[in-house]
């Protein structure tokens, strides 16, 4: 099946999810049978198969069917996490337009038209960054989230195209690619509010209701940079150009947002904070798989970015069961809760080793991989290092957990499942004699005294919130331990090429020989509108190289920037 | 030069000049939607009839969209403070600039005019976008800025396809909606289109210290967010106890 089943459910749903959004539990559950769907779709695209519409393609691959099933499912999650929180009512149309839109973006080869759907993807996220009622601080943020918006798509737009026609003798002078280049790079960390691009982003953690922020922060990002490396490894990376400077901009943008962010999480008091500056932080590794301009960063790049997304998004929704069950996310405030809430101890320490992994594990070999790939020496174990910082994050909620429970985690409802007082007809008879109320004993009292059940569903729902919260959580820990371990064959997924060629991109590596040009693939499309290098209209009978135009499609072994063998 | 084409250029650039310059929103939003529709025909050859058939029902929805949000206010937008001319004849100067270097250093693929209006809009949206402290003004700007973007994309790589006219006309929608929402949320919270005041002018206050009558629930909040002068008096605050 193609992706159209996919997207006509995601933007279905979230257009209905979104009207219907002032009468709430309609809303809900059309998000929600919604994410159902887009699960189902997802897990159906097919690979291989390519859809013709408007002159382009929909391209399946493996790797656009994981991250659509994956994301769709980590949505689905959140959403029904949200229920339990006081989120915002935007927020299941939200999840779906985002994925809607990231899943488009991975299925459009042409890097060009992919960057306008990854960024109209982002601008739904401004939906949920005003609050409702509305607040002047929500709008500021939400103001500055367009302002990054506009600044990264157009960066990425006037980068695609300058680079993606015939390029003449233009194609001699590196400076173009490396202008181009730098400007896709700094698009990405823009959109991940990488350091020092953050600032935005870091109060969007303030704003924006805490399930959204995996979609806006991470989600939508990773599609818009999963576009970047295929543009960067069809269009800069296989000319062998020098761009040591632009290289190491780069570099930096990504080595100081892993470091730098995993500090900055580490000093937050409050739990979105920290959420908001570990994803900055995972995102600056991602940034380095940009910097390596070498066909071995393939797979770990998108390994890393499938990876983090994951497990970010189930370090986010422990914050939100945190707080619904202890009703606050200040850091300080929480001592205990770990013996209050088992259920989300053990969820943490399965997001823990999800985040970090250790040798063999593909989260980890992605990392280790992109930083030898990109530092040296001390740089490099410094980065590793500042990769590993969340680990202090962590260690110091652990140990907060494990403190004398404080007065705020103390009045807590604990996570044993209970059944509620009866909503009709006065206490059970257990409630009454000043018993705990335990299921069973209320089933007993229900079958002996047959008040409806439906009329107590809404009030047992209610009762164990925190524990339906912490179960919601186990569930995504659970999934990002399995797509950490390389789970769902999240590894050859990431190796895989493209089902299709973009289209070729006609340039000179300065410098190099002329290489003989390679007989057009079957499946390559010409650039949109401008004339093809080899045919009659060309401009200029330039000398040309159909350059490798993506990691499937190298034609000249000296240029080759062919992906990696699956495993 | 197509002639034509560079009389629609002119006209996109008039129209951005409004965008920016007017205090009026109503009459920066005419000039934003001038744009977007010009800005669907700088193109050599025309786009198909459904492509273009797109774009213009993407521009008017947009512009739809915002005229909802702006509609019954009487706010007005913080406009150019160097006035209309000086926007004028800055975005002239770069459109020369942008005709004269077609291609950026290679042959393009589409027509110089859309260079030029390329250009133009986006020397004209960087001042929205740097400084613009209201949100529609910074909407309008963004708005430019990836207009902007897509013109001189397509005076470099040449007519998009369909499927790219459908995706633009998707992100202008949803530029039209962020904007709209954005103006919305401002109007709600800030009672004008500012939800910051001017740096230098005394804040505005946006967290109440104390306990508002009735209790502080989100509706209280909100209601203490409306204290701006535009909103006339609001609900009486109780400071609490000295401390």
């Amino acid at each position: 099946m193609t992706i159209l089943p996919f997207l006509a459910i995601a933007f279905g749903a979230a257009a209905a999810s979104l009207l219907t959004r002032r009468i709430a539990p309609l809303s809900a559950t059309i998000g929600i049978l919604g994410l159902l769907a887009a699960v189902l779709a997802a897990a159906a695209i097919d690979a291989d198969e390519t859809l013709a519409i408007g002159g382009g393609e929909l391209v399946g691959s493996a790797y656009l069917r994981l991250f659509a099933w994956l994301g769709a499912i980590v949505a689905l999650l959140l959403a029904l996490l949200g229920l339990l929180s006081s989120s915002h009512r935007h927020v299941p149309g939200v999840l779906l337009s985002g994925l809607g839109a990231a899943g488009l973006a991975l299925a459009l080869p042409d890097a060009r038209i992919a960057i306008l759907a990854a960024t109209a993807g982002g601008l739904v996220g401004i939906l949920v960054t005003i609050p409702l009622p509305a607040l002047a601080s929500g709008v500021v943020v939400a103001a500055r989230e367009l302002r990054a918006l506009a600044v990264a798509g157009v960066l990425a737009i006037l980068a695609a195209a300058w680079i993606g026609r015939p390029l003449g003798t233009l194609a001699d002078e590196p400076a173009v690619f490396g202008l181009a280049y730098l400007g896709f790079a700094v698009a990405v960390a823009i959109r991940f509010g990488a350091i020092p691009f953050h600032f935005w982003a870091a109060r969007l953690a303030d704003a924006a209701p805490e399930v959204s922020l995996p979609m806006l922060m991470a989600w939508g990002p990773a599609a818009f940079a999963v576009v970047a490396l295929a543009w960067v490894d069809q269009s800069v990376a296989p000319l062998l150009v020098p761009l040591a400077v632009e290289r190491s901009l780069v570099v930096a943008v990504g080595a100081f947002s892993a470091i730098l962010g995993a500090l900055a999480a580490w000093i937050q008091d409050d739990l979105e904070h920290v959420v908001g500056y570990t994803i900055i932080a995972d995102a600056g590794i991602a940034i380095l798989g940009l910097a390596a301009l070498d066909p071995a960063a393939w797979e770990p790049a998108r390994t890393w970015i499938l990876v983090f997304v994951v497990a970010r998004s189930a370090f986010a929704a422990w914050a939100v069961a945190v707080r619904v069950s202890f009703g606050t996310r200040r850091i300080d405030q929480l001592r205990g809760w770990a013996l209050r809430a088992p259920l989300l101890a053990v969820a943490l320490v399965a997001i823990v080793v999800a985040s970090f992994g250790f040798p063999g594990l593909a989260v980890w070999e992605a990392r280790s991989g992109l930083i030898d790939l990109t530092l040296d020496g001390p740089f490099a174990a410094l980065v590793t290092l500042g990769a590993l910082g969340p680990l202090a994050v962590y260690a110091r909620l652990i140990a907060i957990g494990v403190a004398r429970p404080s007065d705020a985690v103390a009045r807590a409802a604990s996570q044993r499942p209970v059944w509620p007082a009866r909503p009709v007809g006065g206490p059970t008879p257990d409630a009454a004699a000043g018993r705990r109320v335990t299921v069973a004993s209320a089933g007993r009292s229900l079958r002996a005294a047959g008040p409806s059940l439906l009329d107590a569903v809404p009030a047992a729902l209610d009762a164990n919130r925190a524990l339906l919260a912490g179960v919601l959580v186990v569930a995504l820990a659970g999934l990002s331990i399995a797509v950490s371990a390389g789970g769902f064959g999240v590894s050859s997924a990431a190796a895989a090429a493209p089902g299709r060629l973009p289209p070729p991109i006609e340039s000179v590596p300065p410098g190099s020989e002329t290489a003989p040009p390679a007989s057009p693939s079957p499946g390559a499309s010409e650039p949109l509108g401008s004339p093809s290098p080899a045919s009659p209209g060309a401009s200029e009978p330039a000398p040309s190289v159909p350059a490798p135009s993506g990691p499937a499609g190298s034609t000249s072994p000296g240029l080759s920037f062919a992906p990696l063998p699956s495993p | 030069m197509n002639p034509a084409l560079a009389g629609l250029t002119c006209v996109v650039i008039a129209g951005a000049v409004t965008a920016v310059a007017a205090r009026e929103p109503r009459v920066a939003l005419l000039g934003l939607l001038v744009v977007l529709l010009g800005a669907a025909f700088l193109a050599d050859p025309l786009p198909s009839p459904l492509a273009m058939a797109s774009r213009i029902v993407a521009a008017v929805l947009a512009a739809r969209l915002i005229a909802i949000a702006i509609r019954g206010g009487d706010e007005r937008t913080a406009g150019s403070r160097l006035g209309w001319p000086v926007e004028a004849l800055a975005a002239a100067a770069a459109a020369v600039v942008g005709y004269g270097t077609h291609g950026l250093g290679a042959p393009g693929g589409g027509p110089p005019e859309a260079q030029a209006a390329g250009f133009a809009i986006g020397v004209l949206a960087a001042a929205p976008i740097v400084s613009g402290r209201d949100v529609f003004r910074l909407g309008t700007g963004s708005i430019l800025l990836l207009t902007a973007g897509l013109l001189v994309r397509q005076a470099i790589g040449g007519t998009p396809s369909e499927l790219d006219e459908l995706a633009t006309s998707g992100l202008v929608v949803g530029l039209g909606g962020a904007v709209a929402a954005l103006t919305l949320g401002a109007r709600a919270a800030a009672g004008g289109l500012a939800p910051e005041p001017p740096a230098g002018s005394p804040r505005r206050p946006t967290r109440i210290h104390g306990r508002l009558p009735g209790g502080a629930g989100p509706a209280a909040r909100s209601g203490a967010h409306r204290l701006s002068p535009e909103a006339g008096p609001g609900p009486a605050i109780d400071p609490g106890p000295p401390s």
